[in-house]
């Protein structure tokens, strides 16, 4: 039996709008922002207020997303967050090459030794921490509503119509609707192995036997999966898939909104690329005022 | 019985790259919370041994589609975003074994299980080394950050999994496929 995610029509201009211009657009965010490189807190700012007026438009009800956003809360400020803090990593290495005076060291040693590092946190650390999980946010706010607000009949379709061949539009239109079915078989085995004394929040052991722990999970599921891919490989054979020109059941067609959103995307890129390549702004940016009050 | 061929893509890749790519997308989004050690926002993956046995498994095109879909889906689920760098590293992790897939019949052999590892290993480091240097051009990092602070760590975790994990479900597969008959 195949799930579907929590997909529900409402009345929303997201949801009125072309899923291809959807997708587009949210190309145009994420490369105008990863291809020139942007790291500037005044150019991603803005954006992200831009990206989370389209993430509230969606109208998503909170009791269907607050799983979602409770992941997304430990990634981004917990890991990534973090990670910038102490480690500086996962931008540009200007931020690597901070000189800056410290506000504070946190200790790292082994107790009773000398054996450690000492970790300076600087204020332009801090600030790149807001940026980078500013910079994620706004990529990741325009991904999440896709699953709740694109019905997943058009998925296919919406690639297709793409330019991509109907061979891969199927092979993501199907993709799309086994992670939900394989992510409940996933559940269901966790809590099979947990009712047969599979403990897995108690994994104990090195690297290597944690892993081998971690094959009751993987292996039953993989294997359940490759039955059911020849159940479906059957099926589709015997309705002659890839035999001839594949039509689809739906068609979509561009309205003036749709043009409206797509121009406002490519606006966007293009002018994220003008401002990195044309006047070379883009590069991690810190208040001069924070830098004075930190002492750097 | 119907001759197996490497760069066949038809039904059977169509259904196997989107049940691999749904596959690698749920098992990622089960551990994309568990950051590697080191490295810039990468995450520990034992999800990377399903990609890498459905390559060895399936053939190129379907460790491809498994890789870039895969990592596309399990990325923007999980609130990371969309980083093609990435989806095209690991897609290239599931084709390059996917070329050894001619030269493994039987699953449960001890050599060729070896060689399966051994084309995983090399897949690792073709898609890692890949996501890692083009990182240079979006992400602004330098040649030593992408090295050290990515390549290394990533490949090292992705080969463990491998290591230990792909062994596993090829001897599994070969039960299950011994009791279909095909």
């Amino acid at each position: 039996m195949l799930v579907s995610w929590k997909y529900r029509p409402r009345n929303t201009i997201i949801q009125r709008l072309d899923p291809r211009s959807r997708l587009i657009f949210l190309a145009c965010v994420i490369l105008g922002i990863t291809i020139p490189n942007i790291w500037d807190f005044r150019i991603i700012f803005p954006l992200f207020l831009v990206t989370f007026g389209l993430y509230l438009s969606a109208r998503i009800e909170w009791k269907d997303i607050r799983r979602t956003w409770l992941f997304i809360f430990i990634l981004i400020f917990f890991i990534v967050g973090l990670n910038a803090v102490l480690s500086g990593r996962g931008g540009p290495t200007s931020v690597l090459q901070d000189n800056s005076a410290p506000l504070f060291s946190i200790p790292l040693y082994i107790p009773w030794t000398n054996f450690g590092i000492k970790i300076d946190i600087t204020m332009v650390r801090l600030f790149f921490a807001l940026t980078q999980m500013t910079r994620m946010l706004t990529m990741a706010i325009l991904a999440i509503p896709i699953p709740y607000t694109m019905d997943p009949n058009i998925y296919g379709v919406t690639f297709r119509k793409m330019g991509v061949s109907d061979k891969v539009s199927f092979t993501m239109d199907l993709a799309f609707r086994f992670l939900p079915t394989l992510a409940r078989d996933l559940s269901i085995t966790i809590d099979s192995q947990r009712a047969r004394g599979y403990e897995m929040d108690n994994l104990k052991g090195g690297v290597i036997a944690r892993l081998r722990r971690l094959a009751p999970l993987i292996v039953p599921v993989t294997m359940q999966s490759t039955v059911t891919g020849e159940e479906v490989i059957d099926a589709m054979d015997l309705r002659a898939f890839g035999t001839a020109k594949r039509t689809w059941l739906k068609d979509l067609k561009y309205g003036l909104g749709d043009y409206l959103f797509l121009g406002f995307g490519i606006s966007i890129f293009l002018s994220l690329m003008i401002l990195r390549y044309g006047f070379g702004i883009g590069n991690f940016w810190i208040p001069e005022f924070l830098l004075r009050w930190a002492g750097g | 019985m119907e001759k197996k061929s490497l760069w066949a893509f038809g039904t059977r890749q169509v259904v196997y790259g989107a049940i691999g790519a749904a596959l690698y997308g749920a098992f990622s989004l089960l551990t994309n919370l568990i950051p590697l050690p080191a490295a810039g926002n990468i995450t520990f993956r034992p999800a990377v041994a399903v990609l890498i046995f459905f390559g060895v498994a399936y053939g190129p095109w379907v460790g491809l589609l498994a890789g870039f879909i895969g990592n596309t889906l399990g990325d923007m689920l999980a609130g990371w975003g969309f980083y093609w760098n990435w989806s095209l590293g690991n897609g290239l992790m599931g084709m390059v074994p996917g070329l050894a897939m001619l030269m493994i019949s039987n699953y449960k052999d001890t050599k060729e299980i070896v060689k399966a590892v051994g084309w995983g290993t090399l897949g690792i480091a073709v898609g890692i080394m890949t996501a890692s240097l083009l990182e240079m051009f979006t992400g602004g990092i330098d040649i030593s950050t992408a090295l050290v602070g990515y390549f290394v760590p990533a490949f090292l975790g992705n080969l463990v999994v491998t290591v230990i994990l792909l062994p596993i479900l090829m001897v599994a597969f070969a039960a299950v496929s011994a009791r279909r008959g095909r």
